[in-house]
């Protein structure tokens, strides 16, 4: 009977105060939405450093022609440089931190920039002495980039030693950046929520005071009395929750498992199901927060 | 059943008290008006009851128990015992009749078969038997009031506060609800009435407990609205403290 009789209360403090009510779900759908964008972002970075770090490599690029790094003085490398850092490679020194390692000539080197810039003019201008050969390197553990890096760009006849990584890791600072931004607009739009549940409990428990009143005289306990007011913006606010949740899914299935997994073959995107783990979050925060936000107002604005 | 010791009530420091070290028993089943003008304390001792308000000092019993010893979230089961009626009948515009009388059941969770058995008993009780679908605007005044009584009384509380209950109804229409209140009274309920009404007490000849500044100046069983006896010196204050404000007035002038 109370159950049903709190329910009644809040269908109806919920239609009285539509227009508020719709606004709380607005913003805090948005505010959501930006809160579970950040957590993609960074499902999306772990998601593509697991792929990426297990591939990446380190490069040993060897002296050309062209080259003009101080340890090339003498020209393009020897064939005994290249044996003398392939004997370095398999020292013990130094294996225990690679997995494997391949050497990649200039005759390669030109295929594989072929292939990759298949569409490009700039294929015809360039010639195969003009791209260095290298010692492609897996490590063991990409962290330790640093070792190779200052045991080899000493070496006579290598012009650099370069790590893909640091290509990756630009992007993932970029990625980060922007999460951090999503969690900025949300921080705020999440404070414009809370203010905005606030107005909303304020004015519903004004327009309801004449009924609360009565609810006190006769003795109706605290909960039966603050509990339609507290749910009504738990309501909203779940509502907005489970919009956001159902954005973030579409925006997942349709554009990052759909237009953008087709542009970038190579990349690999969070699934729309990885999504799900954020929707109960963003619905507990939204509950979470709509609850504590209308139990401070109710404290203040009605008397029990 | 109520029991004030030496209660003062202060609103704003330095301000005159609202009551000021009231001392008074009412007992069980007792029919009581509380009189005086405007401002003499009627209400917030209504309100001390209910503990809508706090003492400043002194100590409120009702039904043997120290008001100030209640902790907030037993309020409301203190309040399931007391009944309220207020002159402009506080009901709730968009319900009928029935509904205004059953909200009082359902938020304390009365099962909805007891609220169908008890609603329409207690209207018959009023007197509003076969208005139950009524809207209030519906009403008149006096019906409206049998309502506000019928919710009041629904959880059959041991005490029935009524603030002014007649202050909105023409003379005929309240001797209406006095009989309705009287009823009450005759079933055990202790009730007690804060009124301006001076026909309405002289009809009924129960106890009156008179309020001036906060202060009980009289308490009489079977009693008239005014007092029998002449309060000797009333108007020699009255003159003393007019005296004292000429002084005062001539005192700045000069």
């Amino acid at each position: 009977m109370r159950l049903l009789f709190i329910l009644g209360e809040i269908g109806g403090g919920l239609r009285r105060n539509l227009s508020m009510v719709i606004s709380v779900v607005l913003v805090t759908f948005v505010s959501l939405t930006f809160v579970g964008a950040a957590g993609m972002l960074q499902m999306q970075i772990n998601q593509m450093k697991g792929y990426w770090y297990d591939k990446v490599q380190v490069a040993v690029f060897l002296c050309n022609d062209g080259s003009t790094a101080v340890g090339c003085a003498s020209g393009s490398a020897t064939k005994e440089q290249q044996d003398n850092l392939q004997a370095m490679l398999e020292s013990p020194a130094i294996k225990p931190y690679i997995n494997d390692f391949q050497f990649e000539s200039q005759a390669e080197a030109y295929t594989h920039f072929k292939e990759q810039f298949s569409n490009s003019p700039i294929v015809d201008s360039v010639s195969e002495d003009q791209l260095p050969a290298s010692f492609r390197i897996n490590m063991k553990n990409p962290e330790k980039y640093e070792i190779i890096s200052e045991t080899f760009s000493s070496q006579p006849g290598v012009e650099t030693v370069s790590d893909q990584r640091q290509v990756l890791e630009r992007i993932f600072s970029w990625m980060n950046g922007a999460s951090v931004a999503a969690i900025g607009v949300a921080a705020v739009m999440i404070f414009c929520a809370v203010l905005l549940i606030t107005t909303t409990i304020r004015l519903s428990a004004f327009s309801r005071r004449r009924e609360t009143g009565i609810m006190r005289l006769v003795g109706a306990s605290k909960t039966v009395i603050q509990l339609p007011f507290i749910l009504e913006g738990v309501i909203a606010a779940v509502v907005g929750a489970l919009l956001a949740s159902v954005t973030l899914w579409l925006m997942a299935h349709f554009w990052l498992n759909g237009d953008l997994s087709k542009q970038f073959l190579n990349t690999p995107f969070i699934s729309s199901t990885q999504v799900l783990v954020i929707a109960p979050v963003l619905i507990a925060l939204g509950a979470g927060l709509a609850g504590i936000s209308s139990l401070l107002t109710l404290r203040r604005y009605l008397k029990v | 059943m109520i029991r004030f010791e030496n209660v003062t009530k202060v609103y704003e420091q330095n301000a005159r008290p609202a009551l000021d070290s009231v001392s008074l028993e009412i007992n069980r089943g007792e029919f009581t008006f509380l009189v005086g003008a405007s401002g003499s304390g009627k209400s917030t001792f209504l309100r001390l009851i209910l503990k809508e308000d706090k003492a400043s000092a002194g100590s409120v019993y009702v039904a043997g128990q120290n008001v100030a010893n209640i902790s907030s979230w037993r309020v409301p089961k203190l309040r399931r015992g007391i009944g309220v009626v207020f002159q402009d009948f506080r009901l709730l515009p968009q319900k009928n009749v029935f509904a205004n009388v059953a909200f009082a059941m359902q938020v304390i969770g009365k099962s909805r078969s007891i609220i169908r058995e008890t609603v329409p008993e207690v209207l018959k009780t009023v007197g509003l038997e076969g208005k139950e679908r009524r809207m209030p605007h519906e009403l008149s005044g006096g019906e409206q009031q049998r309502v506000a009584i019928a919710r009041a009384v629904v959880n059959r509380p041991g005490i029935l506060l009524a603030d002014e209950p007649t202050g909105n109804l023409d003379p005929i229409t309240s001797m209406g609800i006095m009989g309705v209140l009287d009823k009450i009274n005759q079933n055990g309920t202790t009730v007690v009435m804060a009124t301006h009404d001076d026909d309405i007490v002289n009809e009924m000849r129960r106890r009156v407990v008179e309020l001036k500044n906060g202060k009980v100046i009289r308490d009489e069983a079977k009693a008239l609205y005014t007092s029998m006896i002449p309060v000797v010196g009333e108007s020699r204050r009255l003159r003393d403290a007019s005296g004292e404000e000429l002084n005062r007035a001539q005192g700045a002038q000069l």
